[in-house]
């Protein structure tokens, strides 16, 4: 029996898996975009605990849980690499003398944290899209992309299968890796990350074949696929609207509130928590009445 | 084009497929896949498509549905048609409603979320009408007896129900010509004798042509009117079945099937196609002969002195286990759980097995019957919910893809120091450190795969207890699955138990001392080789099959049981 890998689309009669894929798209859309270019803690902290709670409502408690851990180790990576690499700042914590390769190591409490901002947009970012993989199912991805390249049946892999081709590689490849003998050479980081985009692309490409012999980009292919409509589209372009204007008005005019370096400060104005709060409360737009609370 | 045109089209259009000197090379390659084949396959008919490993077999296929050259690039010389088209001119979209083809691995075939979604593409893209979408999707999934997938996710099917998918995706359309390369090698023989007898039906009573690659012969000769071998990327033999097991047996045994090759060891005539023709014909013989004028009054074997390779691998048997060897695996009331995306399901239930140093032991089973899980169980992959696995000696575990264990590009890489030369020594492989593992054999990537898992579990030259690979023979030819059974032997000989789950079963003759056939996470059956192999209709040899005698599995014993009785059944 096939294992499943954490982030893959299950189907469920939950909010963000049967609503249309536009409404969807702005939803995720907007918290993707606060989690990738705001530097404001609060709302990347608000963002990041909104969209967990968005996941938890819409059934994905493992791809949660996943990209949390995955986002999480990411996050921790970041602090102790950049608080090891940039010496700036103002407030040394410590001082670690002359490393190899890195020469003079001061540790400030600037590096780590702007370290901390960097690894909370990637923790906020890979959960989004743990959530986007595991509810929004590939095949409305398919149809949206027929619609603008229909001669180009790889296009239309990589953009609505390389995730979930990845995902399964991962799982494989993790799988072998933790089987390789002791005295074989570790699989790390790198090895893996190359390895797994080289193989999902080789993937992609097959499934580009296999589409292309469905008839897809065939000269004769005028299909059109028409979005199968929901009662909780309107939720979702209502709070995507909002949550969209928030985000860009948080990347217009919330720059500069925080500044790690040559010092930490943080303006507390009124923006930030207001954008924080839209967020945090825009994470239980997918939940609905007699929702099992965090159904894997 | 019109649907409807073109299928009328292609009605009017005569041959099914037709190449003319076709050549073909592809980007980068050295060597030509394909070099001046010519042939025409009749609408209606089923071919069989014989050859090993890299003759050929992919590429004619691939050019059959116009993947070569629009999807592989290449160089391309001569006319290839599909129902009158040249596929130079169309590409594999356009050929769409004309040809199905369906791959190997059904993984990369499924395109889509549910069964009724896959199933729905191809009509979509067509763009017909909803209700011919509806009707084509229901009766194509009643055709395959698939109706209660279509709600489905892909993700949750089993192997054999994926390849039964990718079959109908390739019939929704309801072309006239279908192309499937191996899909029957990733099935359990029941399964795999089931996709058989339906392209056999689907052919006689939609008319479809059929063009099949396969490794196993043995399951596909009785279904087909024509066979054609490729070598080295040229027609070696296009005729019927029994034409080719004749030209097989004295130029390509390794393609002759095991009763093809008892018969032939026995000097007797004709060569049988399949088990229900070979058991007619040893009735026939022994109404017409009496069993003591065996060899007298028979006309000499013309294969006599035909090559013995593929009867050295059908019948070699590894010699007796020692008893008193210790445990190496130890499963007692072992119960797994998993939950696939839709609910936990049972997958081991309550299984008490052990396994000895220096056993070989072939792990069978139907598609999803537990053999994976429990593999994985006893390499610690898997959590039992009740029960306990011990391998106290140690696990190594090459799982199904060994391309998941290689990933850099140097060999030194993988695998140094003196327990990477050790590792690399007990499989037997010798190469470069320089070499990149993506540009080895199948057979040397599973090696290194191999060594890659036994790395430093060796102590010394000594290898851990128990050596497990899962499904190794996927998509091999004979001469792979030879190379493997060295290998097996090669390692329980040196202490290791070696368990290797497996569909294959004339492979399990050729590798295992005893065999373990699991049904439904349960072990339904569990002794010597020739016991569990001789004693079922799915899980016995075509020798097996064919004589119906307890213990009787390997062509040298149906080859003595002819020369002292003369026949069989």
């Amino acid at each position: 029996m096939k294992k499943l890998s954490p982030i893959a689309y299950v189907p469920r009669r939950e909010t963000v898996q049967t609503a249309s894929l536009a409404p969807v798209a702005l939803y995720l859309g907007a918290y993707l975009l606060v989690c990738f270019f705001s530097s404001d803690p609060l709302v990347l902290i608000a963002a990041t605990v909104g969209v967990v709670i968005a996941g938890y409502g819409s059934g994905a408690k493992r791809a949660v849980n996943f990209s949390l851990k995955l986002g999480g180790f990411l996050a921790l990576t970041m602090v102790v690499v950049n608080a090891l690499v940039t010496g700036r700042g103002a407030t040394v914590l410590a001082r670690l003398g002359d490393w190899p390769l890195l020469g003079r190591v001061d540790v400030t409490a600037e590096a780590i944290a702007a370290g901390a901002v960097i690894g909370l947009r990637a923790m906020g970012t890979m959960v989004v899209i743990g959530v986007w993989s595991a509810c929004v199912d590939p095949d409305r991805i398919l149809q949206a992309v027929h619609g603008v390249a229909r001669r180009s049946a790889l296009t239309a892999t990589l953009i609505s299968r390389l995730v979930p081709l990845a995902a399964t590689d991962y799982a494989r490849i993790g799988e072998a890796a933790t089987l390789r003998g002791p005295a074989a050479s570790p699989v790390g980081r790198g090895a893996m990350a190359h390895r797994l985009l080289a193989g999902s692309l080789d993937r992609a490409v097959d499934v580009a074949a296999t589409l292309e012999l469905r008839g897809y980009g065939s000269s004769g292919s005028t299909a059109r696929f028409r979005p199968v409509p929901s009662r909780y589209d309107r939720r979702f372009l209502l709070a995507g609207s909002l949550l969209m204007v928030v985000a860009l008005a948080e990347l217009a005019f919330g720059s500069g509130r925080f500044e790690a370096y040559p010092e930490i400060s943080w303006e507390f104005g009124l923006e930030g928590p207001v954008a924080a709060i839209a967020f945090l409360i825009g994470g239980f737009v997918t939940w609905r009445p007699g929702n099992r609370k965090g159904r894997p | 084009m019109n649907p409807v045109a073109s299928r009328e089209a292609t009605r009017g259009a005569g041959l099914a497929l037709e190449f003319e000197n076709l050549g073909y090379r592809y980007a980068g390659a050295e060597a030509a896949a394909l070099q001046g084949v010519s042939l025409a396959i009749e609408p209606g008919e089923f071919v069989v498509l014989a050859g090993g490993s890299g003759s050929g077999k992919t590429s004619l296929l691939r050019a059959g549905c116009g993947l070569i050259p629009h999807f592989h690039g290449g160089e391309i010389s001569g006319t290839a048609r599909v129902a009158g088209r040249p596929t130079t001119e169309s590409g594999p979209g356009e050929l769409a409603d004309v040809v199905g083809y369906v791959a190997q691995d059904p993984e990369t075939q499924i395109v889509s979320t549910t069964v009724a979604a896959e199933l729905d593409l191809p009509l979509r893209f067509r763009g017909d009408h909803p209700a011919e979408r509806a009707r084509a999707v229901e009766e194509v999934a009643l055709a395959l007896g698939i109706p209660h997938l279509l709600p489905r996710t892909v993700t949750t099917l089993s192997g054999g129900e994926l390849q039964r998918v990718a079959l109908a995706v390739a019939l929704v359309t309801r072309p006239p010509l279908i192309l499937l390369d191996e899909p029957t090698s990733q099935l359990d023989p029941v399964s795999g004798d089931e996709l058989i007898w339906l392209l056999r039906r689907l052919n006689e009573e939609w008319g479809v042509a059929v063009v099949l690659a396969e490794h196993r012969l043995e399951r596909c000769l009785a279904a087909a009117d024509r066979v054609i071998a490729m070598d080295a990327g040229r027609i070696g033999f296009d005729g019927s079945p029994r034409d080719f097991l004749a030209w097989a047996v004295t130029e390509k045994p390794e393609l002759a099937t095991p009763s093809a090759l008892v018969f032939a060891g026995a000097g007797i005539e004709p060569l049988p196609v399949g088990v229900r023709d070979a058991r007619q014909i040893l009735r026939d013989r022994a109404r017409s002969t009496k069993p003591s004028t065996t060899g007298g009054d028979q006309p000499p074997n013309r294969w006599a002195n035909a090559p013995r390779r593929a009867t050295a691998f059908r019948s070699g048997q590894a010699g007796g286990v020692e008893p008193a060897r210790e445990p190496v695996l130890k499963a007692k009331r072992l119960w797994v759980e998993l939950d696939p995306g839709d609910g936990p399901v049972d997958v081991l239930r309550g299984i008490d097995l052990e396994v000895r140093a220096g056993e070989k032991v072939a792990l069978m089973g139907r598609n999803g019957a537990g053999k994976s899980t429990l593999l994985r169980t006893a390499a610690g992959l898997v959590e039992p919910v009740s029960g306990s696995v011990e391998v106290p000696a140690g696990i190594a575990l090459l799982t199904q893809n060994p391309g998941d264990f290689l990933v850099r590009e140097r060999i030194g890489d993988e695998l140094s120091g003196p327990a990477g030369e050790a590792a690399l020594r007990a499989v037997g492989l010798d190469l470069s450190p320089e070499r990149d593992p993506r540009d080895l054999s199948g057979g040397e990537r599973q090696r290194l795969a191999l060594a890659i898992a036994l790395a430093g579990r060796m102590e010394g030259d000594e290898l851990p207890g128990l050596v497990c690979l899962d499904e190794p023979t996927r998509g091999m030819d004979r001469g792979l699955k030879e190379h493997l059974t060295e290998l097996a032997g090669r390692l329980a000989a040196r202490g290791a138990a070696v368990v290797i789950s497996t569909h294959d079963v004339e492979f399990a003759v050729a590798f295992a001392d005893r065999v373990v056939l699991l049904g439904d996470g349960e072990v339904v059956a569990d002794a010597d080789m020739p016991t569990v192999l001789s004693g079922g209709w799915y899980f016995a040899s075509e020798v097996a099959r064919v004589f119906d005698r307890p213990g009787l599995v390997s062509i040298g014993q149906g080859i003595g049981l002819l020369a002292t009785e003369g026949s069989g059944p």
